[in-house]
């Protein structure tokens, strides 16, 4: 059975916070509940970005997510 | 009352889109939505269209550099508010349009556009250039090989009549993308300058840990040239980067594009090839890429005279030899692209030969060719 | 900020053509950023290389997409354009404009950026050139509030969808372009400002085959206008053009001569469909495949046919990584429209990105995930009849990947048993 979005949001945190990869596509969180639709997970990992506790990462052409302070940023160097 | 740093989602508003369209109407094209009947070039620059309810609206199409200040935004409002009711509109080729709905408020538009100097030059229509879509270059990207503002208007300045005239073949449509990214796509082009990278990546491996995710730099590639490595630091410390199998790059960037620790840019190494002979429409024949007819020239700001030289040839070898309607890419398959390199002059070389992906597709398999200065 | 010599900019202010370093030293005495912009730009000229480092994590917050991070790697010399972000928004569909709007979008940036924009980007965002990290949610601020705008896409987003101008002035569009392009929009806002997708994706919609927006090479999903009864003919008209009456394509060069029909329309007709009989223009409908080159030559005596729609393509994008790709026809004939939303559009859009969201590999376009699994493949996954339009011709080699369904008594087999009837 498919999580619940607080369940699913709760995964995809953990992961964020404490895989090996800071910077995840939004397909590395597919695997976060193989029951859930993609389009659930891309709902839950973007009502994680709007409650602050991940953020995005953009070259441009592609979008990452990134736990808050795990994404690398000129910014965040102190450009 | 403002944004308030401290309450930054109070009265937050999101999601709600552009402005509708209708808004902008001028009204002869609110009161003919959908009852055009025809249209005609009445001069360069200038079309005529005409309803089913015998209301005309006149289209002066001015160009832009794309690259436009909103001073110069503001003076294009005066033009629109003094002649066109307060409506304008741009081209998906970055010019603007100015509409009036009576032949007799054309010439003082065009007599006010005049007046101001080189920046509404009226063409752009029927067998002409059209204006040049490109990217943003040296101006504001992080990953070009040349420039395009620049380039472009060097290139405008020097094919300026083919703009303001209609005295080709067919049309003309020309773009410039400053890397292989093509943030503006210039692969179904009749002719593109893209300016392509010539070195490999240097690996920044003082700085690669902080900026870079190695995996990603390592998946960005196409050709498998990227391996991880351990690597010693001067002050001793190992650790992950990686090393580039230089033999096998194909200088496409998409590794700095996901990785800014490994630079490819090169003052020497960077340049223009040039690509001629797609299309889009459907017109008579079928959408078609642009084939890469010269590999390199180099980037020689201000004016890139290799390039537009280079531009002008083709755009007037094909001028004095096509037929009527034949965009360049019909001219050159009707003649062969053996003749089309004579008529172009331009030496034709290995790098025109496509050995990437689906490479086959363009070798020829047929005995029909023709003798040309090629065959010694 | 105090300006630069700028020598190798200076030489781009000469000539006919439209000079953006004239402009930009317009803009610098209201936005002095712009001197920076100059030279910056002067010392890219110098050093033939560019000085932009890129972005990030910059961003309005709660959307993933409509800025793009950028980053002067000389803020030093240039604090003027230390950050130099850009900032898209979405355009009106086809890009009509009031001078009122237009005029506050200025005052807008003239307040919280640069003062350069591009009219347009090559999506088709209107697009704001450079500005600061702190300038960001200020702007956002008060243009959903005083202007009622909002961003367009960047990133792995739908990104901002493109039309023609169609019916607005166009007597060729085959279908409301514009409505379509608006009321999509409206409909994936959500996936235009978050993040949805393995890589971006584009809609583009061309109201005729002369394809206007090029949705045929550059969009992920094209909608292109078409017609499937008969070319509307005056033959009066097409008398006029024959007698020289009327110009050639409406005009469409000075230098043709004399107009002939034989040479000039019909030997062109891809598919040698178009005849003259006793001084009337024929031609066999069922045989055009509507490329518009009779019409385009001839607008005043040939329109085309009254029941209008469009077809679908799939899957077009620029070279980046594995080669272009042209579009590919999936569906030859649907009728847009207003009256169901565009709900013939959407079914099929949501088909495939339910698809490709889950089969997708990371940064690879749609296309490249059509090529990948093959076009009968992506046939079964859009639920379409397989029908010889989708292909210029069929394939010529023999590995058809058959399924043990198709395929009498299967394919399981006793070895054993073949084994008594074929000695090894």
């Amino acid at each position: 059975m498919a999580l619940s979005i607080e369940e699913l949001k709760a995964a995809i945190l953990e992961k964020a916070l404490n895989g090996p990869k800071p910077q995840l596509y939004l397909k590395d969180f597919y695997a976060c509940d193989p029951d859930s639709k993609p389009r659930v997970i891309k709902k839950a990992a973007n009502e994680m970005v709007t409650e602050g506790k991940m953020v995005f990462w953009s070259s441009g052409s592609t979008t990452m997510y990134a736990a808050k302070g795990r994404a690398k940023d000129e910014e965040s160097r102190g450009t | 009352m403002g944004y308030d740093p401290e309450n930054p989602m109070k009265d937050r508003i999101t999601d709600i889109g552009p402005p509708h369209y209708e808004r902008f109407f001028p009204q002869v094209i609110k009161d003919n939505y959908g009852k055009w009947l025809y249209h005609e070039i009445v001069r360069p620059g200038v079309l005529k269209h005409v309803s089913e309810s015998g209301a005309e609206c006149y289209t002066v199409r001015v160009a832009s550099a794309r690259l436009i200040s909103i001073e110069h935004i503001r003076e294009m409002c005066d033009i629109a508010d003094k002649h066109c009711d307060g409506i304008l509109r741009f081209t998906t080729r970055n010019n603007a349009e100015f509409m009036v709905d009576d032949e007799a408020k054309v010439q003082p538009l065009l007599d006010d556009l005049a007046s101001r100097g080189n920046k509404f030059p009226v063409g752009g229509t029927g067998a002409s250039v059209s204006n040049m879509v490109h990217t943003q270059g040296w101006v504001h990207c992080h990953t070009p090989a040349t420039d395009a503002s620049g380039v472009v208007k060097a290139v405008m300045d020097e094919i300026f009549d083919y703009f303001v005239e209609m005295k080709l073949p067919a049309k003309c449509k020309m773009a410039l993308a400053c890397c292989i990214n093509m943030c503006g796509a210039v692969h179904a082009s009749d002719i593109a300058i893209l300016g392509i990278h010539r070195k490999p990546p240097m690996v920044d491996n003082e700085a690669i840990t902080g900026v870079c995710e190695i995996p990603l730099a390592i998946s960005a590639c196409p050709l498998g040239a990227i391996k991880p490595a351990k690597v010693t630091l001067e002050n001793g410390d190992e650790i992950k980067s990686v090393k580039v199998n230089a033999e096998r790059c194909m200088f496409c960037g998409n590794c700095y594009t996901m990785c800014p620790a490994m630079p490819l840019a090169d003052p020497e190494g960077d340049g223009c090839a040039i690509l001629v002979g797609g299309k889009v429409s459907a017109s008579r024949t079928g959408a078609t890429f642009s084939k890469l007819v010269i590999p390199f020239l180099p980037n020689n700001p201000p004016r890139w005279p290799e390039v537009v030289q280079a531009v002008k040839k083709i755009l007037e070898a094909w001028a004095k030899n096509a037929r009527k309607y034949e965009r360049i890419g019909e001219w050159a398959e009707r003649i062969g692209w053996e003749r089309f390199y004579e008529k172009c002059d331009i030496p034709f070389s290995d790098k025109s030969i496509d050995d990437y992906r689906l490479a086959y597709d363009t070798w020829r398999t047929t005995t029909q060719f023709k003798f040309t200065s090629h065959i010694k | 900020m105090p300006k630069h010599d700028t020598p190798l900019m200076d030489e781009l202010e000469k000539g006919p053509w439209p000079s953006f370093v004239s402009d930009l030293k317009r803009q610098a005495e209201k936005n002095p950023e712009c001197w920076d912009i100059l030279g910056q730009m002067e010392l890219s000229y110098k050093d033939k290389i560019t000085h932009w480092k890129h972005g990030g994590i910059v961003g309005v917050f709660g959307y993933g997409g409509g800025i793009v991070g950028r980053y002067s790697d000389s803020p030093d010399k240039f604090p003027g354009v230390a950050h130099f972000h850009t900032v898209r928004l979405n355009q009106p569909s086809s890009k009509f404009y009031s001078t009122e709007m237009l005029r506050k979008v200025c005052d807008l940036w003239e307040k919280h950026g640069s003062g350069m924009t591009n009219m347009h980007g090559s999506t088709g965002d209107m697009v704001l050139l450079g500005t600061r990290t702190e300038e960001l949610e200020p702007l956002f601020f008060d243009l959903t509030h005083e202007l009622k705008w909002d961003l367009g896409g960047s990133g792995s987003n739908l990104r901002t969808p493109s039309c023609c101008l169609g019916k607005a002035r166009c007597e060729w569009a085959c279908y409301d372009t514009q409505a379509a392009c608006h009321t999509l929009t409206m409909h994936y806002q959500d996936e235009i400002h978050r993040p949805a997708f393995p890589y971006k994706f584009k809609f583009k919609f061309s109201g005729c085959a002369n394809d206007c927006v090029a949705s045929a090479a550059r969009s992920d999903f094209a909608v292109i206008g078409t017609w499937r009864d008969n070319i509307r003919i005056n033959q009066d008209e097409v008398k006029k053009y024959i007698s020289g009456e009327l110009k050639a394509g409406g005009g469409i060069a000075d230098s043709f001569g004399a107009f002939d029909i034989k040479k000039d329309v019909i030997g062109h007709c891809p598919t040698g469909c178009m005849w003259m009989e006793g001084g009337d223009l024929k031609i066999d409908d069922a045989e055009c495949t509507r490329c518009m080159h009779c019409i385009n030559v001839m607008p005043r005596a040939l329109r085309p046919g009254v029941d209008q729609g469009a077809t679908i393509m799939m899957g077009a994008k620029a070279p980046i990584l594995d080669g272009a790709q042209l579009a590919t026809m999936v569906i030859p004939f649907v009728k847009p429209t207003a009256d169901n939303d565009f709900e013939d559009l959407i079914e099929v859009i949501e088909k495939a990105w339910d698809w490709w969201m889950e089969f997708g590999k990371n940064r690879e376009r749609i296309g490249e995930t059509m090529q990948r699994v093959g076009l009968p493949s992506f046939l079964r996954v859009m639920e379409v009849e397989p029908i010889p339009q989708h292909v210029k011709e069929p394939r010529c080699n023999p590995y058809v990947f058959w399924e043990a369904a198709e395929v009498e008594g299967g394919w399981d087999r006793d070895i054993k048993e073949f084994r008594e009837r074929h000695k090894m």
